[in-house]
């Protein structure tokens, strides 16, 4: 996988073709086939619904935002903090673990309309469940970077009677990061996955609450201009994540592999 | 001083060392020799307070070895390299007396990257740097720890014997000048009789010392000294130890 946000460089000519070719692929369809505009609208037509309401998306887009923010803030924060527990806490590990594995199967989104019982139609459960299905992805990587330092490295901290702060703290993390960023890339691409589902149990706004509400009208022009903005909104996330992975690995001097 | 009294170190069932006694003067420079597996780096790992022996005691001037960790006095180098990979040379140097709790001196760790061939590089991070210089820097890091004992774990054993020679005759006149207490552990017996003033020959099953040296080559030890007589004597009887334990 290569990814490549910025649309400088030679790299870009190709995907930034390709979608042209695909957006007017869509565009051909909808001019010379014989598909009714209710069914696939020409994409002109998805651009003039955006431009023509710009503070439906706008405000729905935020709705989306803040559940993404906010339930994605207590995911890692919480996947963070367990992940050391998981390391550092023998007996824990080994009670743990072995669930945090298994759970991986479960399809998270299921448990959405339980937690629609258990908190109600409001924000709340709509963050919840965006904390839940961010938080395991950023355990297991993290806690599986905790693990990477080599024991000669210990054993060199051991040698200074260097305390186990100190090894966490200046050499542990350190090792970790790549791992952190790679469950942070899952979880921020998930973040947008739960919201969108939370909107469509929840029913209350967001951009998820849009594309249902398109889908009850059999307004596709709609849903279309939802996916757009909510295309980019996933993206913008992925972007600024992939950024601050390039600043911190530019300092450890890594190389950003994916 | 550093003291070992019938030192004996156990996994589980399995005797890896037996009964080792050896005592070490300040300021000696020990090598020990022996063949893989006869627990070379579990003596080491004792003297230095990373392994607890089962059997005997280890102290460095009359203190246990946990003692003296806490007070920045063992210097370990490693097998493995164990730079930091997202530090710089100097900042790799800096970091082991940072985390010993010692005040810092970073103009002393760049004078003395410098005196061991590496300047122009203490901004490099260990990627850019050669084996053998990652070794100087790790050697270094151990120096400038402030530590009266050096304790080497067969430090040179990825090297070519080009670079293997010209880092022991560096690592001879670095100890004529800091003088440190050195346990240099090494599976080459001609790298063991060069650099030792005494060499401590190791056997296996179980471990345990079999002979001891004294390295007495007239003048000083650089590499013409490899070709010398004298020094193809020890070497030979040392050799000779290490078969007939086999026999
Ligand atoms: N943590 C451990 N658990 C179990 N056995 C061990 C452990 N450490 C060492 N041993 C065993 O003790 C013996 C001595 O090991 P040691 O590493 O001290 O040998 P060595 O002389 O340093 O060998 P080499 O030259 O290959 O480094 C070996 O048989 C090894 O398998
Ligand atoms: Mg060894």
């Amino acid at each position: 996988m290569t990814e490549r946000i910025s649309v400088a460089g030679s790299g870009a000519v190709y995907p930034v073709s390709a979608l042209c070719a695909g957006v007017a692929l869509w565009w051909a369809l909808t001019a010379l086939g014989d598909i009714p505009p209710f069914l696939l609208p020409a994409p002109d037509a998805v651009v003039a619904r955006l431009a023509g309401n710009p503070e439906l998306y706008l405000v729905n887009a935020l709705f989306t935002l803040e559940k993404v923010v906010y339930g994605g803030a207590i995911g890692i924060g919480a996947g963070i903090a367990l992940a050391a527990f998981v390391a550092y806490v023998p007996w824990f590990r080994r009670a743990v673990y072995p669930y945090l594995v298994t759970v991986r199967v479960l399809p998270k989104l299921a448990i959405a309309p339980l937690l629609l019982i258990y908190l109600g139609t409001g924000m709340t459960t709509a963050i919840v469940f965006v904390a839940l299905i961010t938080f395991f992805p950023l355990v297991l990587n993290t806690a599986a970077g905790l693990d990477r330092t080599p024991t000669a490295h210990h054993d060199l901290l051991r040698s200074v009677d260097a305390g186990p702060i100190e090894r966490i703290l200046y050499v542990d993390v350190p090792y970790a990061i790549p791992d952190i960023f790679a469950g942070l890339k899952q979880s921020v691409t998930l973040a947008v996955v739960g919201a969108v589902v939370a909107e469509w149990v929840v029913a209350d706004n967001g951009l998820g609450f849009l594309i249902l509400m398109g889908s009850e009208n059999v307004r596709p022009d709609v849903m279309l201009a939802a996916l757009v903005v909510l295309l980019l909104v996933g993206l913008a996330l992925y972007g600024i994540v992939v950024l601050v992975q390039r600043r911190v690995h530019e300092r450890l001097g890594l190389e950003t592999l994916d | 001083m550093i003291d070992l009294e019938s030192v004996g170190v156990a996994f589980d069932e399995f005797t890896a060392v037996a009964d080792v006694d050896l005592g070490i003067d300040d300021g000696e420079f020990v090598t020990v020799v022996g063949p893989s597996g006869c627990g070379k780096t579990t003596v080491l790992r004792a003297i230095g307070g990373l392994q607890e022996p089962t059997t005997g005691r280890v102290t460095i001037d009359g203190r246990s070895p946990s003692v003296a960790q806490e007070a920045g006095d063992v210097g370990f180098v490693f097998q493995q390299h164990t730079l930091l990979p997202w530090k710089s040379a100097l900042e790799n140097v800096v970091f082991l007396r940072k985390m010993a709790d010692k005040p810092p001196d970073r103009e002393g760790a760049r004078a003395l990257l410098e005196t061991m061939g590496l300047d122009g590089f203490e901004d490099a991070r260990p990627a850019a740097l050669s084996g053998g210089m990652k070794q100087r820097v790790a050697i270094a890091r151990a120096i400038h720890l402030g530590a009266d004992v050096l304790l080497m774990d067969e430090p040179f054993g990825e090297l070519d014997e080009i670079t293997r020679d010209e880092l022991g005759v560096e690592i001879r006149s670095l100890w004529r000048r800091e003088r440190k207490t050195i346990v240099f552990v090494t599976h080459s017996v001609p790298e063991a009789v060069f650099l030792g003033d005494r060499c401590v020959v190791m056997c296996d099953r179980p471990g345990r010392i079999e002979a001891t040296f004294d390295i007495d080559l007239p003048g000083p030890r650089d590499t013409e000294s490899l070709g010398s007589g004298a020094f193809q004597e020890q070497v030979a009887a040392v050799r000779r130890t290490l078969h007939e334990s086999y026999d």
